[in-house]
């Protein structure tokens, strides 16, 4: 909306982004992946706020980050400076989950020594009692997996509501074992997710955790002022012992939240007083002109994201329904254009495939090339006049009044007007924009929206939803061409079944390029994340563009 | 910020005696006003950005772009979308960074839509404004009441904050109409009130009371005896509305509730470069320069025209 | 005199519940399905059922809206134990608290931002207008009549922005907007609040210099004036004693009334500068459709605005004994 352009957010995603790839693209300024020394308080400045300070609410791509920082789960992802950053490890468990010989249950044992910052020691009942949260209607509507893979009846509410859940066993203190719906091989990564984390029983009722933290992690909650601060300090319960991810180098915390984009850039090229210890997030594209200066430089970090932004065309419209016309588009559409709207080369690169380059299980094709990505006209008239639609046609295009939007749809309906087809654009308020677009019955033709994987390990949090036509739901629909194809979701089934990570992740390639034969999303780009830090900050490591606060510090501590 | 007040607002007990003129009234403002160099400077940059509005498309042929078109070769795609250049022959005021579009083509016509949205809210304002204000001040008793109360109830509200609810909550077609509307049902109490106030202080007048002794009738006497009188008045309101409603249309362009893009607008081109202002500042100076430029104008063009017509200041 | 302030009183009441009724009619009845606005974006198909539920919005307009005024009074309880007390402006789903307690945190800093701003315009303002009139014609008028039409035709956006990147940016001379409190350094709090203060004092200022210039002039001419100079009494007395109040005492009444305003949040200000006030609050409720919190801030300015009128108007008649109360003006 309105405000939104004073607003930065670079966040496209609908769902959570997290992770790390296992094709490093980035680059790092020399100063910033050193290794960070022990103590003082490291700066965050951010425009949004945190969503939820619950992980059992809260699931964006800023928040999970931060959540690493207070929580600590079963399973997690390894630290960024890991030799694979993309792997699960063990975090609170002491090692990945032992799986039955029929799929269907998990088991898990506890490390001994993990501890709430209130002293207690977390046992079993209290990662089952966590992970029943997200049953709560009012609560859990944060990442659903978990729900979703392990067994309960149909009428279980949550804790608060249900009582206890007989399908997630705690035989004793240090032991949990999970009773699955249907097999999952990665069960791990559905454990790393925020609504994995553990609670003391009978805690966070109601709003309970909206302004309070039970702490898992290395650090706790200071203070908290909401849209204003968010100050961490060290929780003296975390035994660095019994953590293998986090380094916790850093004393404190302070996140600053509802500033301006542009200032936060102003601040961090000059780096006054504690700026010096700040990091944010990814730079305006109007700041990468100024970061030519060799220091500036030298500072920047830059790698690629592991989210696409792509033009989700409705197979159900007329006239989209014909593949040749999808097919026409996809050869129409300017992508070097809608590259530059976005921000131009430093900021993005065209996408040609629907899994990133950044994600497990991507392969490299590209079914409707052109020269320079400037679209082919000549080809796109012919397929439409085969479709019958010589004179083309008229669409309505879905978007959100955010700036970099707005010019990426006139750079699309720039390109299609060369062809005959009208689009016209509707601009949607962003507070019901993932509504009306997730609602199949109010849609319209096109919309332009993002897409990260939850974890990076794989291509089945990316696939799946965006494609399998079984997903398709009346409310919060994610697959938006609401493809509908008995061969893809046959393959999907294939992938998601098979046991060895490697053999699927082939399987998604391959799912990919048969998918985007019947041209149901028009890829646009992948985002880079350009940052800036503080050049007092250290272990910047970056392999798929999120940094991972669990290993950052600064360098000398003393200053700032 | 708030909806135009200055210069609407009056101290609570000015007198507002002094309204009397000729109806030969405004050939001979205009004629006084060419003369002060001023004032004619001022006229002729409001009518220089009217003609832009009124002849957008013949003027962009001739400059060669139109506001919607994308010139890649103009922007440096390996930084960010930063534009080449400045001034140059091809892109007279530069182009937009990100898209590479014309900035003077998308000027000429975001004219277009700050002066249709601001004379039509103006058009409305003051239509509502003088019959209001008539009425309340010349029946008086019940009526008056009801109208003063249902105008103090509007400038109660925090229009603004409204503006941008209603406006963001509603979809986006025929924004411009609802912009119309919604600017000036929060902008006629103000006329209404000036209005009536002058109305009440002609009501004692004797000509007025000449005209009641005669047997004209109460719709007669409004509007052809008082009426004429506030002319002047309505005049010094009119030319310090208009500035105030470009600049409202503008802050609402810039919140992002304004006209739809890819429309040009002055405030959201503004909004845009709120970003570039450090490394491209001539997205940020020129339309702040058009915009702030024509707001002074008619300021100082209604201070004149006051000048002339109520040389005592006094309203 | 009290049968005129308990009209003001019973005025005031029904101007404040009109605007109650009609913000809330428009908000609920534009929207299509208000519980979904109000949930958010993570939202699920029985958190709106739960909000639908809690707001009664099965229920005809009527019962919702006393529900609400009930809850202004008494206070209100919501589903899963959520305890609204009075003056109950609302419950934000979205963020998951209380609306009244969101804005009492955030109302100090608006309200500094108004006291220093109307402090600065009203002093740059008066003076400047007092200059102008004593001097009038001169070169000294000129140059304020200039300053004030140019204060008056900036946008205060683009004066805002400006001014931070002369300042901030290019002069070092100020810091970067920030969050200090006030108990951890005091001069840094203080230096944040310079620049918003002077973007809204400018504004305020260029009319008040107007405003003033005018008065003042009106004043200086009047006959009683006259009269105190022709008695013989000393300049500076004519001014103190005879002439400053009457010129003076419509400025500060106004002031009041748009200090009043600006308790409501200066949206633009707040936002630009990334101050976390009342303005900035509904800035952001506004970009997340968050319901009960933008109708809880329009209500918050119009209370100020209603009382500000009432207590300008009551102050002047008692300041002002040529006004006859009673008279609307």
């Amino acid at each position: 909306m309105a405000v939104g352009s004073l607003m930065m957010a670079s966040v496209l995603a609908v769902s959570a982004c997290s992770g790390s790839s296992s094709s490093a693209s980035g680059t790092s300024g020399s100063g910033s992946t050193q290794t960070p020394a022990t103590g003082g308080t490291v700066q965050v400045l951010q425009a949004a706020d945190f969503s939820y300070l619950d992980p059992t609410r809260g699931w964006d791509g800023g928040v999970n980050a931060f959540y690493r920082l207070v929580y600590r789960t079963l399973v997690t992802k390894a630290a960024n400076n890991a030799e694979d950053p993309n792997a699960m490890v063990p975090d609170l468990a002491e090692s990945l989950g032992k799986v039955s010989d029929d799929g269907l249950s998990w088991t898990y044992t506890l490390k001994k020594g993990v501890k709430f910052d209130t002293g207690a020691e977390i046992t079993s009942k209290d990662v089952k009692f966590g992970i029943e949260r997200s049953w709560d209607p009012q609560i859990g509507i944060g990442s659903p997996y978990l729900k979703q893979l392990i067994d309960a009846p149909d009428d279980y509410q949550g804790p608060y509501k249900s009582g206890a859940l007989d399908t997630i066993e705690t035989p004793d203190d240090s032991t949990i074992v999970f009773h699955l719906k249907e097999a999952y091989p990665e069960f791990d990564a559905a454990l790393s997710m925020p609504s994995g984390t553990p609670f003391p029983e009978g805690t966070g009722e109601g709003d309970e955790f909206i302004s309070d933290i039970v702490a898992s992690g290395p650090y706790d909650l200071e203070k908290y002022t909401p849209g204003s601060l968010i100050e961490l300090k060290r929780n003296p319960e975390w035994d660095a012992s019994t953590d293998d991810v986090r380094k916790a180098y850093p004393d404190a915390w302070k996140f600053s939240i509802g500033l301006e984009g542009a200032t936060i850039d102003e601040r961090l090229i000059a780096g006054q007083g504690t700026d010096i210890n700040a990091i944010a997030g990814t730079v305006q594209t109007a700041t990468i002109a100024r970061l030519q200066t060799p220091q500036l430089k030298a500072r920047t970090t830059k790698a690629a994201s592991t989210c696409l932004t792509y033009m989700g065309l409705n197979t159900t419209k007329k006239p989209l329904t014909d593949v040749k016309v999808r097919q026409a588009i996809s050869y129409a559409i300017d992508k070097s254009a809608v590259l530059n709207a976005t921000g131009g080369t430093q900021f993005a690169t065209v996408a040609s495939t629907i899994i990133p380059s950044t994600v497990s299980g991507h392969t490299d094709f590209d079914l409707y090339p052109s020269q320079n990505n400037a679209g082919d006209v000549d080809k796109a008239k012919q397929l439409l006049t085969e479709a019958g639609y010589a004179d083309g046609f008229g669409m309505t295009l879905d978007i959100r009044p955010i700036p970099a939007v707005q010019r990426q749809a006139e750079a699309i309906q720039q390109s299609l007007k060369k062809v005959g087809i009208d689009l016209k654009l509707n601009v949607i308020d962003t507070s019901t924009y993932y509504e009306t677009i997730g609602t199949p019955s109010q849609q319209h033709d096109a919309a332009i929206t993002g897409w990260c994987p939850d974890w990076n390990s794989s291509a089945s949090t990316f696939i799946p939803p965006l494609f399998d036509g079984r997903n398709i739901t009346e409310k919060g629909n994610n697959n938006l061409a609401q493809l509908d194809d008995d061969a893809v979701n046959a393959a999907i089934d294939k992938a998601k079944a098979m046991t060895d990570i490697d053999a699927a992740n082939q399987a998604w390639g391959a799912l990919d390029e048969q998918i985007m034969k019947l041209a149901p999303i028009v890829p646009l780009n992948v985002e880079n994340r350009i940052y800036l830090p503080g050049e007092n900050v250290a272990g910047m490591i970056t392999p798929s563009g999120d940094y991972d606060y669990t290993i950052m510090g600064l360098k000398d501590p003393s200053k700032g | 910020m708030t909806i135009p007040t200055t210069g609407l607002t009056v101290p609570a007990d000015s007198g507002q005696e002094t309204a009397g003129t000729t109806p030969q009234l405004r050939a001979s403002v205009l004629r006084t006003l060419l003369r002060d160099p001023v004032a004619a400077a001022c006229l002729a940059y409001i009518v220089l950005v009217l003609m832009m509005a009124a002849f957008a498309p013949l003027i962009v042929k001739v400059s060669g772009w139109d506001p919607y078109e994308f010139d890649q070769s103009a922007i440096d795609a390996n930084m960010g979308g930063i534009p080449l250049g400045g001034f140059s022959g091809s892109h007279w005021l530069g182009v937009e960074p990100g898209t590479g579009r014309d900035i003077f083509a998308r000027i000429v016509y975001g004219a277009r839509a700050s002066m249709l949205i601001a004379i039509s809210a103006t058009v409305l304002t003051t239509l509502l404004g003088v019959v209001f204000g008539l009425l309340a001040g010349y029946f008086g008793g019940r009526t008056d009441m009801v109208i003063s109360r249902v105008m103090e109830f509007l400038m109660a509200f925090p229009a603004l904050i409204f503006m941008i609810a209603v406006l963001s909550a509603l979809p986006a077609d025929d924004r411009q109409y609802l912009l119309v509307v919604v600017i000036s049902v929060f902008g006629w109490p103000y006329l209404a009130r000036i209005v009536r106030g002058q109305t009440m202080s002609l009501k004692q007048r004797e000509f007025v009371e000449a005209a009641v002794a005669s047997g004209a009738s109460r719709s007669t006497v409004v509007f052809t005896e008082i009426l004429p009188n506030l002319r002047s008045t309505i005049l010094v309101m009119v030319t310090l509305a208009v500035p105030g409603y470009i600049g409202t249309e503008a802050g609402l362009s810039f919140l992002g509730v304004g006209v739809v893009p890819p429309t040009p607008s002055w405030g959201q081109m503004i909004a845009s470069s709120v970003n570039w202002y450090s490394v491209v500042p001539l997205y940020f100076v020129v339309p702040g320069t058009f915009l702030a430029l024509l707001v002074l104008s008619f300021m100082v063009l209604g201070d004149r025209v006051r000048s002339v017509v109520d040389p005592k200041g006094r309203s | 005199m009290t049968r005129y302030v308990v009209n003001r009183l019973a005025g005031m009441v029904l101007v404040l519940f009109l605007v109650c009724l009609f913000t809330y009619m428009v908000f609920f009845l534009l929207s299509p399905d208000p519980a979904v606005q109000i949930c958010g974006k993570n939202c699920t198909p029985e958190r709106i059922d739960q909000i639908r539920a809690n707001l009664g919005l099965d229920e005809p307009f009527v019962t919702q809206f006393l529900n609400f005024l009930r809850g202004l009074f008494i206070g209100r309880e919501y589903e899963g134990g959520i305890n609204c007390p009075a003056p109950c402006l609302g419950y934000s789903f979205q963020t998951s608290q209380v609306v009244t307690d969101m804005i009492v945190q955030r109302l100090p800093v608006t309200a500094v931002v108004a006291v220093g701003a109307a402090v600065l315009w009203l002093l740059m303002g008066v003076v400047g207008g007092l200059i102008s009139a004593v001097q009038e014609g001169k070169f000294a008028d000129r140059f304020i009549a200039g300053l004030t039409l140019g204060g008056m035709s900036v946008p205060n956006y683009v004066l805002a922005l400006a001014l931070q990147y002369v300042f901030v940016v290019w002069l070092q001379w100020l810091p970067f907007p920030q969050a200090v409190p006030f108990a951890d350094d005091p001069v840094q709090w203080f230096l944040n609040f310079i620049l918003p203060w002077s973007v809204l004092a400018i504004g305020y200022a260029s009319s008040y210099t107007r405003l003033t210039r005018a008065n003042v002039i009106d004043t200086l001419d009047e006959n009683f004036v006259r009269t105190a100079r022709a008695k013989g009494l000393r300049p500076d007395l004519v001014w103190r004693r005879h002439a400053l109040r009457p010129a003076l005492t419509p400025i500060v009444t106004i002031a009041g009334m748009d200090f009043a305003g600006l308790l409501g949040g200066a949206l633009i200000t707040e936002t630009v500068f990334g101050i976390n006030g009342v303005g900035k609050l509904a800035a952001d409720s506004i970009t997340k459709n968050d319901q009960p919190v933008i109708m809880a801030v329009t209500l918050l300015a119009a209370f100020f605005v209603v009382v500000g009128n009432m207590v300008v108007d009551l102050l002047y008649s008692a300041i002002d004994p040529r006004v006859r109360v009673g008279v609307s003006a």
